[in-house]
C-alpha cells in the first residue's frame, strides 16, 4: 500500500468520523427557534393613546364626516365616487344604481338611513358573471360596482350594462369587505400620517412619500382589525436597512388609528392576519399580566398589575414615602336580577339566559332573584369573563387636582345584551386622598339589575390598625363584622362639638394606626357628591383580619350572585375575630340599580344610528366607591 | 500527478458527503411545529363506535342528539323524538358540571371530558381533573379515571379538553392543557387504555383542543387541532404509539382555534373552530363558530380550505 493510498484512506476516516460526529451532534434547532420566538416576542406593539378626537380635525377625515351628514339630511344612503375616481361609462353606472331599488334594499333600518359608501366602479371581470351575463357582456360594456354597508359590514356588488342602462345583477355579500375607494385610502394615510403614536415609533414627521401599501388589495380586504366587522386597512411604513416596517391598522369605521405594530419585512412576521384584540392581548400580556408596573406621580408611588380575576390591583402605595395601601382591587361584580313572581317560581327547572345558567334566589315581597358573577382580569390565562381592553391608562382628574389609574374591562361583545363592561379605576389627589371606584357601562340582559362590585381595601397603617365607626362619638370596631354604610350626608349626628367636628359631617368611619393616632384615613362614602352623576353607593362595609388566603392573591369568585342577603365577604367574618389593633382588611360593597328609562338611564349602554348613518354606543355609566382622606390633612 | 490522485479522489468524496449529510441534516425538520405534512389519501371509514344499551332498554327511538352545549341542561342531555322534542336529562348527570366534548366506545359508553363554565366555584378545579364515563347499560354517569398531576388554576382554569375513542385497541386519546401559561406550552396527550385504566403513552408540551383518528394510504394518524394557535397536526400511529407530530395547515385567521375535526368524505376534512384564550369565555355558540371543509388536493399535494 502506498503512502498516498494511506493518507487517502486516513481522509476518508476522518472524513467519516467527522459526518457521523456532525449528524449526532445536536443542531441548534431550540436555539434557532429560540431565537425565532424570541423575535416574535419582541416585536413592538402599540396601542393608541391618544384621543380620537385628534383625527377629527383632519381636512381629508373633516370633510368626508360632513359629506356623510349632508347625504344623510338629504335622504341618501349612500356616498357616491367622485368622477375623478370614474370613466364616462362607470359615471353612468353609478347614476343608475343610486336610484336601483334592488341595490339599495340594504341601505335603510326601519327609516333609519346607514351609511354606505360605493367603493369603486370599474369594467366587469369575466369571474365575477353568471352565465347569462357573460352572454351579454360579451357584446355589451358590462360595468361592477361595489358598495359597503358599515352598519352592517356588507358588500354589495352589481353588474350594469351601460349600453343598454340595465342592471344585470346584484348581490350581497355579508361579513365581507371590498377594496376601498381612493377617497378612503387618502383618508387612511391621512389618519395614519396624523396619529401620534406613528410619529413617534418613527422618530420624525412622516410625509405620504413614506407611506407603502404594498400588496394593496391584500391588505385591504383582511387588514387587521377589531373583530372584523369594522371596515380597516393597514398603510406600512417601511424600513429597509433594519428590515423591519412599522403597520398602522386604520379603522375607517371610526376613523381612528386601531392599532400599530412593528414587525419584520419577513413574510413570517407580516401581521395581515393578527387581529386588533391579538394584538392588544400579546400587549396587555407582556406589559401588565407578566410583571407588576410601577408609577410615580404627584408624590405618590403606586406598583400595579392585571390580574387572573380580581381585575387591576394597586400594591405598595405610598404618598410622600409614607405608605398608604398594601393592595386594593375589586374582586368579583355579582350581577343580579329582580322579577316579581316568586310564589309562582320553579326552581326545579334549569333556566339559561344567553347560554348562561342562572342562579335563582328567593326574595321578598315576592321577588325572585337571578344572575350570575363576573370576574375581571387578563385576556389570556385567566378566569375572567370580562377581560381587559387596553391596557391601564392614567389620566388627569376633572379638577386637576390629581390624576386616576384606570382599565377598561368588556365582554368582547358589549354592548350586545347580556354583555358587559366595568372599569376599576383608583384616583390619587395631590393632598394625598385617594378614592377606589367602580364603574358600570351597562348593558346587562335588562332593567331591575342590582350590581354589587365587591372591593377590597388593605391599608398599610402599620401591624396595629383600628377601624372606628361615628355613632356620636368614634366607637371601635373590636370585632370582624359588617355594617350597611348610612348616608353620612343626610344624617343628623349627635355628640359633643368637638367629636362633630372630627366627623366633620360627612366621615361616618375612620381607619387608623395603633401607634400612632394622626396615621390614618377618614372614609367619605359616595352619596353622589364626587360629581359623577353618581345616586350613591347604598354599600356594606366589613372589616376582616388580614389573612393572606382571603384575597391577598387572586380570589376566585366570592359567594352568590343573587343572595342580597349576603355579599360572600361574610364567609370572613363568621369567626368573629378580634380585629382591635389588627391588620384589618377592609372589604366595600356598593349596591346599584341599574336603570333603562328613557331619560334616566343609569349603567346602562345602547346602539343608536346617528346623524351620520353610522352606529354609535351611547353609555350611562354608574360610579360607585368611597374616598379616604388622610386624617393630617384635616386637622 | 497519477501518485496523488487517490488523496483527490478522497477528499472529493468527503466532499461531496459533506454536502449531502449538511444538507439533509437541515432539511430536517427539527421541531414539532414546523413542516407542512402529507398524510396520503383518506377517507370516511366505518366506525365501531355505538350507541348507548340504555336507549334501548328505555325504547328511545334514534336518532339521538347528545347535547353538550349548556345552554338548556347542565351536564348531557339526550334528545330524540319527533323533531327531538324529547329530552333525557336525569339529574344525576348534573353531578360532576359542565363538559365540552365527548366520546362512544364499541360498547356504547360514552366517555366525557369537562370545562370550567362563566364562573369559578370551589368545586370547579378538581372536576377538570377527571375523565367521566356514562355506562352504557345503566346509564349512570361516574368518574371514569382521575388525574391529581393535572392542576387548574386561577391563571388556565382548563384541565382535560378532547377526547377520543381508538376502535383498534380499545384505548381514549385525551388532551390536557393544565400547565401551559402564557409562555410555555405544556399541555399532554394521554394514550389510555380502557380495561386496564393504564396511561400508554404521554406526548408531552403541547396543547391539544381537539382530536380525531384518521385512516389514510400511508397508514393512521392522531389529527390534533392546537389550543395555542389555528393549526392542526397529525402523529403517525405506528405500533399503537404516536410518532413526531407534523404540521398539516393553518387556518386563514389567527384567532381561530380547532375544536371539532371530522372526517366528511375522501380527501375531506369538516372542521369547526372557536376564539380560545384560556380563560371562561370561550365561544361555544353555533354563531360563534366557523365551519370549514378542508380537502387535500392530491395532485397539486396540497390541501384546499373552504369556509
Amino acid at each position: 500500500m502506498t503512502k498516498e493510498i494511506k493518507i487517502s484512506i486516513l481522509i476518508a476516516l476522518i472524513g467519516v468520523v467527522g459526518l457521523t460526529g456532525y449528524w449526532f451532534y445536536p443542531q441548534e434547532p431550540t436555539k434557532k427557534q429560540d431565537d425565532n420566538s424570541h423575535k416574535l416576542v419582541k416585536e413592538k406593539i402599540i396601542l393608541p393613546k391618544y384621543d380620537n378626537d385628534v383625527y377629527k380635525n383632519i381636512p381629508e377625515v373633516k370633510s368626508y364626516i360632513d359629506d356623510l351628514k349632508a347625504m344623510i339630511k338629504s335622504g341618501n344612503a349612500v356616498l357616491p365616487l367622485s368622477s375623478d375616481e370614474l370613466d364616462t361609462r362607470a359615471k353612468r353606472a353609478q347614476k343608475l344604481l343610486l336610484k336601483d331599488k334592488e341595490f339599495l334594499k340594504d341601505t335603510k333600518d326601519g327609516n333609519k338611513l346607514l351609511h354606505n359608501d360605493m367603493m369603486r366602479i370599474l369594467p366587469a371581470i369575466v369571474s365575477t358573471l353568471d352565465a347569462k351575463s357573460q352572454n351579454i357582456c360579451q357584446l355589451h360594456h358590462c360595468y361592477q360596482a361595489e358598495k359597503y354597508n358599515f352598519v352592517t359590514n356588507t358588500t354589495t356588488r352589481a353588474i350594469v350594462d351601460t349600453d343598454t342602462l340595465k342592471v344585470l345583477s346584484v348581490e350581497r355579500y355579508s361579513n365581507m369587505q371590498p377594496d376601498i375607494s381612493l377617497r378612503l385610502t387618502h383618508i387612511a394615510q391621512a389618519i395614519a400620517l396624523k396619529a401620534p403614536e406613528v410619529k413617534k415609533e418613527l422618530g420624525f414627521t412622516p410625509s405620504k412619500k413614506d407611506i407603502t401599501m404594498a400588496n394593496v388589495r391584500g391588505t385591504m380586504k383582511d387588514s387587521p382589525c377589531e373583530n372584523t366587522t369594522h371596515l380597516c386597512v393597514a398603510p406600512t411604513f417601511s424600513d429597509h436597512q433594519k428590515e423591519q416596517a412599522l403597520w398602522a391598522v386604520i379603522d375607517l369605521t371610526q376613523m381612528k388609528l386601531a392599532a400599530a405594530k412593528w414587525a419584520g419585512l419577513g413574510k413570517t412576521t407580516t401581521p395581515a392576519c393578527i387581529g386588533e384584540r391579538s394584538l392588544q392581548n400579546r400587549y396587555i400580556m407582556k406589559h401588565f399580566c407578566q410583571k407588576n408596573t410601577l408609577l410615580e406621580k404627584n408624590g405618590w408611588k403606586i406598583s400595579y398589575r392585571l390580574t387572573g380575576s380580581d381585575g387591576l390591583e394597586i400594591r405598595d402605595i405610598s404618598f410622600k414615602g409614607v405608605p398608604v395601601l398594601t393592595s386594593a382591587k375589586i374582586v368579583d361584580w355579582h350581577v343580579s336580577y329582580q322579577e316579581k313572581g316568586s310564589s309562582s317560581l320553579d326552581t326545579n327547572t334549569t333556566s339559561y339566559i344567553e347560554g348562561r345558567r342562572v342562579e335563582f334566589v328567593r326574595g321578598e315581597d315576592d321577588n325572585y332573584l337571578f344572575g350570575y358573577n363576573d370576574a375581571m382580569g387578563c385576556p389570556l390565562f385567566s378566569t375572567s369573563v370580562v377581560l381587559a381592553f387596553n391596557g391601564p391608562q392614567v389620566k388627569p382628574l376633572h379638577n386637576g387636582n390629581g390624576f386616576m389609574l384606570t382599565q377598561d374591562f368588556r365582554n368582547p361583545k358589549w354592548p350586545m345584551a347580556c354583555n358587559y363592561r366595568y372599569e376599576n379605576r383608583f384616583e390619587f389627589y395631590d393632598d394625598g386622598s385617594f378614592r377606589v371606584v367602580g364603574v358600570n357601562k351597562g348593558r346587562g340582559c335588562g332593567d331591575h339589575a342590582i350590581y354589587r362590585p365587591v372591593m377590597r381595601i388593605d391599608m398599610a397603617l402599620g401591624d396595629k390598625e383600628n377601624l372606628y365607626s361615628y355613632d356620636g362619638g368614634w366607637k371601635v370596631w373590636e370585632k370582624e363584622h359588617s355594617e350597611h354604610v348610612v348616608d353620612s350626608g343626610n344624617q343628623e349626628v349627635g355628640g359633643s362639638e368637638q367629636l362633630k367636628r372630627e366627623y366633620l359631617g360627612r366621615y361616618p368611619y375612620k381607619i387608623v394606626s395603633s401607634l400612632d393616632k394622626t396615621n390614618g384615613y377618614y372614609i367619605e362614602p359616595n352619596h353622589g357628591q364626587f360629581g359623577d352623576n353618581s345616586r350613591g353607593d347604598n354599600a356594606t362595609l366589613f372589616a376582616t383580619k388580614f389573612k393572606k388566603s382571603e384575597g391577598d392573591r387572586d380570589l376566585l369568585t366570592l359567594g352568590s350572585c343573587c343572595n342580597l342577603k349576603e355579599d360572600g365577604v361574610e364567609r370572613y367574618i363568621r369567626d368573629g375575630e378580634s380585629i382591635k389593633d389588627k391588620h384589618i382588611v377592609l372589604w366595600y360593597v356598593p349596591r346599584i340599580h341599574n336603570d333603562s328609562r328613557v331619560g334616566h338611564e343609569y349603567c346602562w349602554a345602547d346602539t343608536v344610528i346617528g346623524d351620520d348613518g353610522n352606529l354609535h354606543v351611547k353609555v350611562w355609566p354608574c360610579t360607585v366607591g368611597a374616598k379616604f382622606i388622610p386624617i393630617k390633612k384635616e386637622h | 500527478m497519477r501518485r496523488y490522485l487517490p488523496i483527490i479522489i478522497s477528499i472529493l468524496v468527503m466532499f461531496m458527503a459533506g454536502y449531502i449529510v449538511i444538507s439533509k441534516k437541515n432539511s430536517i425538520d427539527k421541531t414539532h411545529i414546523k413542516s407542512i405534512y402529507n398524510i396520503g389519501t383518506f377517507k370516511k371509514q366505518h366506525s365501531c363506535i355505538k350507541l348507548p344499551n340504555f336507549l334501548k332498554r328505555l325504547k328511545i327511538p334514534q336518532p339521538v342528539i347528545i347535547d353538550l352545549s349548556q345552554k338548556r341542561y347542565k351536564g348531557i342531555a339526550l334528545y330524540f323524538g319527533k323533531n327531538f322534542r324529547n329530552v333525557m336529562h336525569p339529574k344525576q348527570w348534573e353531578q360532576y358540571g359542565y363538559f365540552s366534548t365527548y366520546s362512544l366506545d364499541s360498547l356504547g359508553n360514552i366517555y366525557l371530558v369537562p370545562m370550567p363554565f362563566i364562573s369559578i366555584y370551589p368545586t370547579t378545579f378538581n372536576l377538570q381533573k377527571n375523565i367521566y364515563k356514562i355506562d352504557s347499560n345503566t346509564g349512570k354517569l361516574s368518574i371514569f379515571m382521575h388525574f391529581d398531576d393535572i392542576v387548574p388554576s386561577a391563571t388556565n382554569p382548563y384541565g382535560f379538553t378532547s377526547i377520543v375513542y381508538d376502535c383498534d385497541d380499545n384505548t381514549l386519546w385525551c388532551s390536557a392543557i393544565d400547565e401551559s401559561d402564557y409562555q410555555h406550552q405544556k399541555g399532554v396527550i394521554y394514550h389510555i387504555d380502557i380495561k386496564t385504566k393504564r396511561v400508554l403513552q404521554h406526548i408531552d408540551d403541547i396543547d391539544v383542543l381537539s382530536l380525531a383518528i384518521v385512516k389514510s394510504s400511508k397508514g393512521k394518524y392522531l389529527l390534533a387541532g392546537m389550543a395555542r394557535d389555528n393549526s392542526l397536526y397529525a402523529y403517525a400511529i405506528k405500533d399503537k404509539k404516536a410518532q413526531k407530530a407534523k404540521k398539516l395547515l393553518e387556518l386563514p385567521s389567527s384567532q381561530e382555534h380547532i375544536r371539532k375535526i371530522k372526517v366528511e368524505a375522501k380527501n375531506r376534512l369538516d372542521i369547526q373552530a372557536i376564539p380560545f384564550s384560556y380563560t371562561l369565555i370561550t365561544q361555544t355558540a353555533q354563531k360563534d363558530r366557523v365551519h370549514y371543509s378542508i380537502t387535500w388536493i392530491e395532485k397539486i399535494n396540497k390541501w384546499r380550505i373552504n369556509r
